[in-house]
């Protein structure tokens, strides 16, 4: 079980990501009423994603709340809607406290909370609160890392991806 | 270690909450001269709108204070500060000792010098009482008058309109938000607003506020008379520095203070709209009377009340704004008036985008409509970052954080934050 702790998140090997927005919509669909892609196309308001994948030059990250320690949005919001959880340290929004006064989008450095124009509230990555089974496994953890197809989504602690980097690395040399 | 906070409200709480963290056995005492505690003043137009209750106003849980084990005094004013004998009076006459002082103390707004400004129905909002006040005669009201066109005015203004008031904004230069945006940005925004049933008046201010005992109307320097029966000035703040000047305290525009946040006098500390730090994007001394700031210098106060020698970065002048939908955030310096500046911007329908820069380096930002880019921006403005290499990309709609991962990389002293770091590990 890969659940958000202090120590672990989700981190994007940028040298695998080919950019094919699997974890857009697979998040997508994590958020929808009916959790079916066919359903979820049909709903209103229409589900929304909270990674995405961006470009620099060749290269691609899919990008998402950063969970941050001392986060700036949290500090920012001054209706009391986001605030860190102090059991997991993930950066949760409460929908019901929210007024859609975009201080959060203002100062977020990873442009990580998205503006859902049609609720009028922010949207942010909430770590898949359904999906939150001890007997899910690590990747199966979270939407986006369950349906990366070029295995460049890891979920776990600092260490395990670097070293999850490079044995990829030697199993491509060989 | 005793500590004691006046002010119970962005910056105040956030000073208490940091404390106990750190220090499970200080003792915390927390001065308010408001009842209702824990609510965030920002939301109060949003109230007055209706679009939510008193209920969703707090930013903290109910039991804050208990959970944190913070003694409070609600609804008591705090009226001196002797310095000598480290205690602070209440009114009434309770004597409450410190070791380490914050004045959080806040700012009330600034009204006009106007005959009539004391009539009844003429308001300002700063406090729930202001806006359970409003709430009370809304019923009897159609139509009001707000006196400014910044910010704040439109805000009231726009509360008051969405519950179908007929709203005049009384705006003395030539432009809506001229503090903020430019001419064109603000026909954008002026424009949404008129037809959405915003009357706007530029270059005009009230004379004179009509009427008996209670406001029926106001009279503008042109000479003209619009009846109303309710006035909102809506123009800004000032500090609440008496506390601080009488007990001698430098004070300047705001409470001066240094960059651990702490006055003239070195067991009191001073944070949020009261205090008087450094800007970012200015490099020099101000006031930003937000709540970011206030929260961020009350944490940063609260550190090092405790001792730890944390220096404060400094605050960034910064707002967002929705009216009907749309979005506008602006921040820094965004009407320079110095030469030195270099100014890149667009405009489309609905849509205006202007970045301020100075040696490269980005000082100021105007968003309207497409906000998406802003905290991207944002940082770069903060971290002052030479976005030489990226200024043709500045103003794309796709201006997202993967843009300026190569100054992340190549700035890494100044993107020490391990968020930053981890996303950079395989770039
Ligand atoms: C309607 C409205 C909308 C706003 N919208 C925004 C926004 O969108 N974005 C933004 O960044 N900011 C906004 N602000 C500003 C924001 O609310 C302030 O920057 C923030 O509240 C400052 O916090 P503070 O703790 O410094 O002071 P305050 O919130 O002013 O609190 C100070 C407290 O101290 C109390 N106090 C003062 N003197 C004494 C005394 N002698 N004894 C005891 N108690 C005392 C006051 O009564 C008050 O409760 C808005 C403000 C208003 C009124």
């Amino acid at each position: 079980m890969k659940t958000k702790t202090k120590d672990i998140k989700i981190y994007c090997d940028i040298t695998r990501c080919v950019g094919c927005k699997s974890c857009e919509i697979a998040c997508a669909i994590e958020h929808s009423k009916s959790k079916n892609i066919f359903a979820a196309v049909k709903e209103t308001p229409l589900p929304k994603r909270r990674v995405e994948t961006q470009n620099i030059g060749s290269k691609i990250i899919s990008l998402h709340c950063q969970h941050c320690e001392d986060a700036p949005c949290v500090k920012a919001c001054m209706s009391g809607a986001l605030s860190k959880d102090e059991k997991t340290r993930a950066t949760i929004h409460d929908k019901e406290k929210c007024v859609g006064c975009w201080m959060c989008v203002m100062v977020c450095p990873f442009g990580a909370i998205i503006r859902d124009a049609e609720s009028h509230i922010a949207v942010k990555c909430d770590l898949c609160p359904d999906r939150d089974d001890p007997s899910t496994g690590s990747g199966l953890r979270y939407a986006c890392v369950a349906a990366c197809p070029t295995d460049a989504l890891f979920a776990g602690t600092k260490e395990e991806f670097e070293k999850n980097l490079s044995k990829k690395k030697g199993n491509s040399k060989h | 270690m005793n500590y004691v906070i006046i002010g119970g409200s962005a910056a105040g709480v956030t000073a208490a909450e940091t404390i106990r963290k750190n220090d499970k056995k200080a003792v915390i005492t927390l001065i308010s001269d408001e009842t209702f505690p824990l609510y965030s003043r920002c939301l109060l137009t949003y109230l007055i709108a209706g679009s939510i209750d008193e209920s969703k106003l707090c930013f903290r849980d109910k039991d804050f204070y208990k959970e944190n084990n913070i003694k409070t005094y609600l609804g008591k004013k705090a009226v001196s500060i002797d310095r000598k004998k480290k205690s602070v009076s209440l009114e009434g006459g309770t004597k409450v000792p410190y070791d380490k002082l914050l004045i959080a103390t806040g700012a009330t707004p600034k009204t006009e010098n106007i005959p009539g400004v004391n009539k009844k129905r003429v308001f300002t909002i700063r406090r729930i009482d202001d806006a359970r006040a409003i709430i009370k005669i809304l019923d009897n009201v159609n139509k009001a008058a707000v006196l400014g066109g910044g910010l704040i005015g439109l805000r009231d203004a726009y509360a008051l309109r969405q519950k179908n008031k007929e709203v005049t904004v009384v705006v003395k230069s030539q432009q809506v938000l001229s503090q903020m945006v430019d001419a064109d940005a603000a026909r954008i925004i002026a424009t949404l607003l008129e037809k959405n049933g915003i009357k706007i008046m530029t270059g005009a201010a009230a004379k004179e506020i009509l009427g008996k005992d209670t406001a029926e109307g106001i009279l503008t320097d042109g000479g003209k008379r619009l009846d109303c029966q309710l006035v909102i000035i809506g123009k800004g703040v000032n500090p609440n520095t008496q506390l601080a000047s009488a007990a001698a305290i430098k004070v300047e525009e705001g409470i001066v203070v240094d960059e651990f946040l702490k006055t003239s006098d070195k067991d009191i500390f001073a944070a949020g709209d009261v205090a008087q730090t450094y800007d970012v994007a200015r490099d020099a001394k101000r006031i930003n009377a937000l709540w970011p700031s206030a929260v961020e210098q009350g944490q940063i106060a609260g550190l090092n009340m405790l001792g730890k020698n944390v220096s404060y970065e400094g605050s960034l002048s910064m707002n967002s704004v929705d009216f009907f939908g749309l979005a506008s955030i602006s921040m820094g310096v965004t009407k320079p008036k110095e030469e030195g500046y270099e100014i890149i911007s667009r405009i489309r329908k609905n849509e205006y985008k202007k970045i301020v820069l100075k040696e490269n380096r980005i000082v100021g930002m105007v968003l309207v409509g497409d906000v998406g880019s802003a905290g991207v921006i944002s940082i770069l403005i903060r971290n002052k970052i030479d976005v030489s290499s990226i200024k043709g990309k500045l103003l794309d709609e796709r201006f997202d954080y993967a843009k300026i991962m190569p100054l992340v990389k190549k700035f890494k002293d100044k993107f020490r934050q391990e968020e930053y770091q981890d996303t950079i590990m395989t770039f």
